[in-house]
This record gives structure tokens, sequence and C-alpha cells, in this order.
């Protein structure tokens, strides 16, 4: 999608066209999945986050400095929000949930793991899971970086700047460096059991 | 860019996986076009400008005197600070209006709306029990003739 039309998007859906607004979740939704899933927070936790980076756009529609760039205010926002909530996990954390986990019983099945079980489940192919195990013991920063770039449809470098907070000039540098490891993970595990 | 030819293909790979495992959920995507129709087109904006959440150096100062978080938002003729004490079903929401008001205050939340007053010192408060997406529209006293104000949206 061309800056000018992303511009008239923004301007026609600041205008009340609901159509237009379709297709700025259409067109964004991917990138913002791909930031808050970075945070690896549970399945509630994102939807939240989520659907609270679109409502804070819709009140901010008419008042975007650069609406051509609306793709990087949206992965700002949806950077910062899943950082508050990733720093707030206690907040769904119930009274029992957090005497068990303090009695050590809760461990094995953090959100974390959940969500990587879930994950498991879903991939056909022995490679592909492999791929994905490998894809989990990554630095968190490389598996932030790497869900962005996998984004559909793939985002701009000015997103992925604003996505992960960096210079543009260092997103190909550290994407090849994040390769490598992913390449690095594969080859350890082929031979190690799983 | 200059790519490994190899990098291309392991991207590829991965993100064959990440579509396979991740894509948006769909509920998702529609709630978030339903979200267009929350918008307020009358009211002025306070913008999210405090959270002790992510705001530390502001934090540690009042660390003494609070123990739930602190959110304050600017508008152009007025301030909202937020409240939020407690966990699950004992979560409760306080807030302040400053300069101090009397008005309805809407708190928008878990796809609900919630009126309550604030009274002539600009307290307000309510229970807030589920997570999920809050924002708080305040609408002053007619007599004062003043545009509504509502607050970003964030999450609890």
């Amino acid at each position: 999608m061309e800056p000018d039309e992303v511009r008239s998007l923004v301007r026609a859906a600041a205008g009340g066209d609901g159509a237009a607004w379709k297709a700025i979740v259409e067109r964004f939704s991917g990138l913002v999945w791909a930031i808050i899933r970075g945070y690896r927070l549970d399945a509630a936790d994102a939807a939240d986050v989520f659907q609270t980076t679109w409502l804070r756009l819709a009140e901010h529609l008419d008042r975007i400095a650069n609406p051509e760039r609306v793709g990087a205010w949206l992965a700002t926002t949806a950077r910062r929000e899943s950082l508050r909530i990733a720093r707030a996990s206690s907040r769904t954390v119930s009274a029992d949930e957090a005497a068990m986990a303090g009695a050590g019983y809760i461990d094995h099945h953090s959100p974390e793991q959940a969500v990587l079980d879930a994950e498991q489940a879903m991939l056909d192919s022995e490679r592909a899971r492999q791929l994905w195990r490998a894809f989990g013991a990554l630095s968190a920063r490389c598996q932030q970086l790497l869900r962005v770039l996998m984004a559909t449809p793939p985002p701009s470098y000015a997103e992925v700047a604003a996505a992960l907070d960096m210079p543009v000039g260092s997103i190909g540098p550290s994407r090849a460096r994040c390769l490598d490891s992913l390449r690095q993970m594969l080859t350890d595990n082929v031979s190690a059991p799983l | 860019m200059l790519d490994e030819p190899n990098d291309t293909e392991l991207e590829e790979e991965l993100r064959r996986v990440v579509t396979q495992v991740d894509s948006v959920p769909a509920v998702l995507v529609e709630a978030a076009v339903g979200a267009f129709t929350w918008r307020t087109v009358d009211a002025d904006l306070a913008e999210l400008v405090f959270d002790s959440l992510v705001d530390h150096d502001r934090a540690a100062l009042v660390r003494g005197t609070q123990q739930g978080r602190m959110l304050s938002f600017q508008a152009s003729n007025l301030t909202i600070e937020l409240e939020l004490t407690g966990t699950g079903a004992s979560r409760r929401l306080i807030g302040q209006l400053m300069p101090p008001q009397r008005g309805s205050v809407d708190i928008r939340h878990a796809r609900n709306v919630i009126t309550v007053e604030a009274d002539e010192l600009g307290r307000f408060g309510a229970d807030v029990q589920q997570a999920g997406p809050i924002s708080i529209r305040f609408r002053p006293d007619p007599a004062i003739g003043q545009a509504p104000v509502v607050t970003d949206w964030v999450t609890i």
C-alpha cells in the first residue's frame, strides 16, 4: 500500500468512513499482532492490547501528524502497550494462582509454556516443530524482530523500526544475526534428544 | 539489503510456520473493525502522560504512599487522575478531576459504559473487575458550557 493511499484512508476514516477504517485495520492487523505476540503475552492479554491499540487509533485519527505513517504510529502504540501489560502481568493472577506459584506448583504451566505447547500442537511436520522450538529458544529480542519481519503483509522498515524502537540502519544486520542464531539452534537441535 | 541466499530460504520457512501457528485471530480483527463505533468526535482528548507501571522516576517519588497503579491524562483544560487498587473481584477505580468539579463520568470498559457522578471535589469511583481496555469520558456540568473530555484508551 502506497503512502498516499494510507494517508487518504486515514483522512477518510477521520471523516467517518467506516470502509476506510476497515481497510486500515486489515492492512495493519498483522503488524500489530506480531508486535504484541513478540512480548509472549497470554491470549487474553494479547487480545486486550490488540483492542486497546485500535481503540486508541480510533480516538486519534484526526490528530495524527503524519497520516501516511499510521503504520509506525500503530507499531509504537502496540509496543508501548505490550510493555505495560508485560510489566503488569500480575493484573490477572488470582489469589489461588499466586499461592500456587508461591508453592512452586505453577512452574510447568506458565502462560508462556502453555502458549508454546498450544503452538507446537498446530504444526504438522517434525521440521516445522523443530523450527518453532528453535525459534522459541532465541533471545527475546530476536524473536520480537523476526516476528515483526514475518508479519503479513510485510511491514516497511520504518514500521519495523517503530515496532522494535531501533534505528532503521540496524534492522538489516540484526536480522542477519538473528537468522544466524536460528540456523545454529537448528543444527544443535538435530543431534540433541528433544 | 544484501541477503545470504540461505537467509531468504530460512525466512520463508519461518514465515510459513509463524503464519500457521500465529495469525491474527479473525474475531480480534472483527473487534478492531468495531472499535470505530467507540469514536467520539465532539470531545477534547486527554492524553496519557503518566503511568506508574512504566514511568519509574515519578513512580519512585510516590511509591511510599501509593500501592495501586496510577494513571494521569492531560487535556487542555482538565487533568484526569486514576488509581487502580486491588486485584480481580476486589479491584476498584478511583478518579480525581483537576480542577475539581462536578459532572458525569462515563467509564467505558469491557464493552460497557458505567456512568457515575463526580462530586464537588471532583472525585468519582467504581468497581472494575474485568481486565481489558478502559477509557473515561467526562461530561462537565452543562451550566459550564465546556466540551466533553475523553481519555486515551489503556489496558488494565
